[in-house]
């Protein structure tokens, strides 16, 4: 997605432009070095630090393992409602059901989070959008497509503006079907990703 | 206000227009689409409507409608508006000169409906994904499998 990277310094280039605020100042890190950043792995990171103290055996029993012991313990989803199926995932997140149990926190920004739950009907227009949003997210990261809308359309799945399934735009790990699936059912597909990440190989 | 002091506040100047009563508002005018402009400026500054609400289109198959709603927010009262153009040549002049609140009903109605404004200051479309080629509450459309839609949008 080159258009995505590009985005911001045209929508800078374009302000500053138009009306020079003193608060717009150049960020400590460039957009450049983020997207390099977060395109690093952990694993491989890890394992070139911990190569001499380590044997071969202890790396592949310790270093994956314990990525994925924290990461499927610190799911953070993308706070975005699209639908009606956000109401049940704020529901998720509430007193009763409380998905923070899981340590799944909302973020509200995509580069903190590694958990994308599309909660919603995907119209064509919102399409990059999503698209943009998934791009910015670090690695690694799981997509969640919750609802009978972003698995495939749903009720909407011949309208004329609605995209049939969000895996035509990303990546999907697991489908929760319901329209709405109850906040029971977003907690089974956040256990079932998580059991995806416990036997996540290299 | 009352349909008929609307009728005799009109005649003069607007003897084409036909204005008829309608329950809870000041009236419903029916008026030749070339009339629009001078119409809906008499109506703003003469009888005091000074707020659009909306601006919204119908296909009836031989001809679209066109309709507006005005609100005055002196007497507390709507008025309605509306004008028909054949299918066939479905333009006609933009009303954001008069009411700048025109600009995105008139964008919503030219991709749903197919109307093109002439002036219009920017008509790209509001809710359809950019390069989409249907209008889709025209009668002729017709629901699409989703497949057939995607290759269209992505096509383009
Ligand atoms: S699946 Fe049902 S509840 Fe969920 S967004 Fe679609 S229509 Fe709404």
């Amino acid at each position: 997605m080159g258009s995505v990277s590009a985005a911001p310094t045209a929508l800078r280039a374009a302000t500053n432009a138009e009306m020079p605020l003193p608060m717009i100042t150049e960020p400590a890190v460039s957009f450049v070095e983020i997207e390099t950043l977060r395109a690093r792995e952990f694993v491989p990171a890890a394992k070139e630090a911990l190569g001499s103290m380590l044997s071969e055996q202890a790396q592949g029993k310790l270093i994956r393992p314990m990525f994925n012991w924290a990461g499927r313990n610190s799911l953070f989803p993308l706070h975005w409602g699209l639908a009606c199926c956000a109401i049940e995932f704020a529901a998720a997140f509430g007193a009763r059901w409380d998905a923070e149990r899981f340590g799944v926190v909302p973020r509200s920004s995509p580069r903190q989070c590694d958990l994308l739950i599309v909660n919603g009907t995907v119209t064509w227009k919102v399409a990059h959008k999503l698209i943009a949003l998934y791009e910015q997210m670090p690695e690694p990261k799981w997509v969640i497509a919750m609802g009978n809308c972003a698995t495939g359309g749903g009720p909407f799945r011949t309208a004329y503006s609605v995209v049939p399934g969000v895996d035509k735009l990303v990546p999907v790990d697991v489908y929760i079907a319901g329209c709405p699936p109850r906040p029971e059912a977003l907690l089974d597909g956040i256990l079932r990703l998580e059991q995806l990440i416990k036997e996540r190989k290299e | 206000m009352e349909a008929e002091e609307v009728g005799a506040r009109l005649r003069e100047r607007f003897p084409d227009v036909v204005v008829e009563p309608f329950p809870g508002t000041a009236g419903r005018i029916r008026f030749p689409a070339a009339r629009l402009i001078e119409l809906l400026t008499e109506v703003r500054d003469g009888l005091g409507f000074d707020h659009l609400g909306q601006v919204g289109a119908i296909d009836w198959v031989e001809e679209r409608e066109l309709f507006y709603t005005v609100w005055s927010d002196r007497a507390k009262q709507y008025l309605f508006l509306s004008t028909r153009i054949p299918a066939g040549e479905p333009h006609l002049e933009s009303l954001t000169p008069v009411f700048p609140s025109a600009n995105w009903h008139e964008r919503e109605a030219c991709e749903l409906v197919g109307i093109t404004f002439d002036h219009h200051p920017d008509l790209r479309p509001l809710l359809t994904p950019t390069g989409y080629q249907f209008h889709p509450l025209l009668r002729s459309f017709r629901l699409h499998e989703p497949e057939e839609l995607e290759v269209k949008v992505r096509d383009v």
